[in-house]
């Protein structure tokens, strides 16, 4: 009898040992990649996103954006993103400060009114733009966010991927959890995301990785595959540049104004 | 078009250092704007003064921006006009923006026209008060006129302070003769007088100290020169109003709290109009539900009020209740409706404004204004007859 008592906690704790170690090792594989991609200081881009509905019909609308990053380990980056097309909204510019697992301060310079908006951001889980992007799916992957599992390996397009379960610490989450593959690189491939029934919602497939700066890559295209109202999303990064010395001063309210035609 | 000799000067002077700038470095600029066709419907037929139940109206917008001094410095041309079909004061060309920026590092210098808002609310803009607003475009005020200014900005970790300077007063444009809605009687441009012996070339001044602390969004603002509101009065003699614009020292604060899906919004001004005392005060709060019935639409619920200690003031006990719906949809489909009630009597009228993209280069506004009871003592009865629909369809470039 003691033995077996002895046996079960044996077998008890190894299994919780296993648990923890998965835990862990999905962690520490999320954190690298995540710090992978970091030290990029600032970066500037044009963006392009292509809204396709189940018709296969196109609409195309373009911002820039510039970021700054955030080396505060407990905070997230800043960015202003500009809209150029649809031409209704040109000239609408948002100022973002990111944070990990709260809302972020989020201002909107609208120019019909030429004021300057303080706006809610609790809809992190809304959709930018009208496309299948959710606001949160930008900082996809920050380890921070997320609670991680390691499940196995998988063969995708021929690299070996780890692959990784995630489930959201931000209480307004659109989802409830992600299946993700990163290859041996710590690039993040693809991923599924659950929504808050538990249901597959959408793919988002990372492609068209760049080496920048000689030291980090990123994805200058995101393909998004909404399973449940199969409408898709393609997002593409151009004229990436990194490291372009920003003044972090632009990145604050009172600048807004500086960037308003 | 440009009616004034003092903006006549600014336009010359810009054209020249625009001109300058292109001889010497490659012009680096953006350009674009839209038109807009607009036709409205007055549901209670003709109008009280005889004007008619239908009127057209074709409205644009252009903009243009120039970097010059390797981004240093910008030079921005925004200018809006009108060319209605029954009112001559709304045939107009008006350079919301006219100016040349410098960007040091903590300072911005500026010189020009200018729009600036200041405050937090999105229907009683109390504290607002550097633009004159043109009534005949909007009775509500929303629609400016660039203001001539000079102005200097600078911003530290703790806040960012604004001065102003305003050598030119723009008088308050009003609806004509043929326009719908107007006051009782025309407002008379060559019955104008001023309290202050300079009149137009008052030199107005401001100055606003804006922060941002955590979820604080504040401001403290001061304002002392011509009152951009005229005292009204009639003259039996030529059946017109005369207007009278005191000196107006105004000190304003404006916050808004922004917690989650909550917003928190007060603004209140303690001022000195002509000889006038008074205290104003207006805010509210504004709620989203995110994602409503499953979809990805948002529905904002808002409600504002405003007091004021004049009892004269059409604005005393104003209360409004409106809602936003936006579809976040690819058309981005929107509508604004609100229901706005004067707590001393019984007037209320109701606003909606809904807007839909067509396709990349046209969007479809619609606009209702429907006045409800309305007591003879208040102020908007004169409009009691205006109630309209308004359908515009924007072109864009």
């Amino acid at each position: 009898m003691k033995n077996v008592i002895l046996a079960l906690i044996i077998l008890i704790s190894t299994k919780l040992s296993i648990a923890e170690n998965l835990e862990e090792k999905g962690f520490n594989i999320a954190k690298s990649s995540y710090e992978s991609g970091r030290g990029f200081t600032d970066m500037i881009s044009d963006q392009l996103m292509i809204l396709i509905d189940p018709k296969g019909n196109k609409v195309t609308r373009e911002i820039s954006a510039k970021s700054l990053e955030n080396l505060d380990p407990n905070d997230g980056d800043k960015t202003i993103t500009y809209f150029e097309t649809p031409k209704d909204v040109e000239g609408t510019v948002m100022l973002s400060h990111t944070h990990i697992n709260e809302d972020d301060d989020q201002w909107l310079y609208l120019p019909a009114l030429t004021r300057v908006k303080r706006i809610s951001s609790s809809n992190k889980s809304g959709s930018f733009m009208g496309s299948e992007v959710a606001f949160e799916d930008f900082s996809a992957g920050d380890y921070r966010k997320y609670k991680w599992k390691y499940i196995g390996e998988e063969v995708y397009e021929g690299d070996l991927c780890y692959v990784l379960e995630s489930y959201p610490i931000y209480e307004n989450s659109g989802y409830t959890r992600r299946v993700g593959l990163t290859d041996e690189l710590l690039r993040a491939r693809k991923i599924d995301f659950y929504d808050r029934k538990g249901e597959l919602l959408k793919t988002v497939f990372f492609e068209n990785y760049n080496l920048y700066e000689d030291k980090i890559w990123m994805a200058d295209s995101m393909k998004v595959e909404n399973h449940q109202n199969k409408n898709a999303t393609i997002f593409q990064w151009q004229n990436r540049k990194l490291n372009v010395g920003l003044d972090k001063k632009e990145f604050e309210k009172s600048s807004l104004m500086r960037l308003a035609d | 078009m440009i009616q004034n000799p003092f903006q006549r000067k600014i336009v010359i002077f810009f054209l020249v250092t625009l001109l300058h700038a292109s001889n010497t470095n490659a012009l680096d600029f953006k350009a674009y704007g839209f038109i807009q066709p607009e036709s409205s419907i007055y549901i209670n037929g003709d109008g009280r003064h005889g004007q008619d139940n239908y009127n057209a109206s074709l409205f644009g917008k252009g903009t243009f921006v120039s970097y010059l001094q390797d981004g240093d410095a910008k030079f921005t041309i925004s200018t809006i006009g009108r060319f209605d079909q029954s009112d001559g004061e709304l045939r107009y060309l008006d350079f919301q923006k006219f100016k040349y920026e410098y960007y040091f590092d903590d300072i911005t210098l500026k010189v020009g026209n200018e729009i600036v808002f200041w405050g937090v609310n999105e229907t009683f803009n109390i504290v607002d008060i550097i633009n004159q607003s043109n009534l005949a475009e909007d009775i509500a005020g929303t629609k400016k006129l660039g203001q001539p200014m000079a102005s200097i900005s600078y911003s530290q970790d703790y806040g960012t302070f604004d001065i102003y300077l305003m050598p030119y007063f723009r008088v308050r444009p009003f609806s004509g003769k043929e326009g719908r809605p107007r006051l009782l009687f025309e407002v008379d441009k060559n019955s104008i007088t001023y309290e202050s012996s300079a009149k137009k070339r008052k030199m107005d001044f401001a100055l606003r100290y804006s922060t941002v602390i955590d979820d604080l969004d504040i401001g403290l603002s001061h304002f002392y020169g011509n009152n951009r509101t005229p005292v009204l009065s009639p003259n039996p003699l030529t059946l017109k109003f005369n207007s009278h614009y005191p000196v107006l020292s105004q000190t304003g604060v404006d916050i808004q709290a922004t917690k989650g899906p909550w917003l928190y919004k007060l603004e209140t001004v303690s001022a000195k109009d002509g000889s006038e005392r008074y205290l104003s005060a207006a805010g509210g709060i504004e709620y989203t539900y995110y994602g409503i019935r499953k979809t990805q639409s948002d529905l904002g619920v808002i409600v504002e009020y405003a007091f004021d200690d004049r009892n004269d003031n059409p604005f005393n006990n104003e209360g409004i209740v409106g809602l936003r719906w936006s579809m976040n949809d690819v058309k981005s489909s929107s509508l604004l409706a609100g229901y706005l009630f004067d707590m001393r009597g019984n007037s209320n009228r109701f606003q909606a404004e809904f807007e839909q993209r067509i396709n990349d280069n046209l969007k479809l506004f619609l606009d209702l204004s429907f006045n409800g009871s309305i007591d003879g003592t208040d102020f908007t009865h004169q409009f009691k007859e205006d109630s309209q629909i308004t359908i515009k369809v924007a072109k864009y470039f």
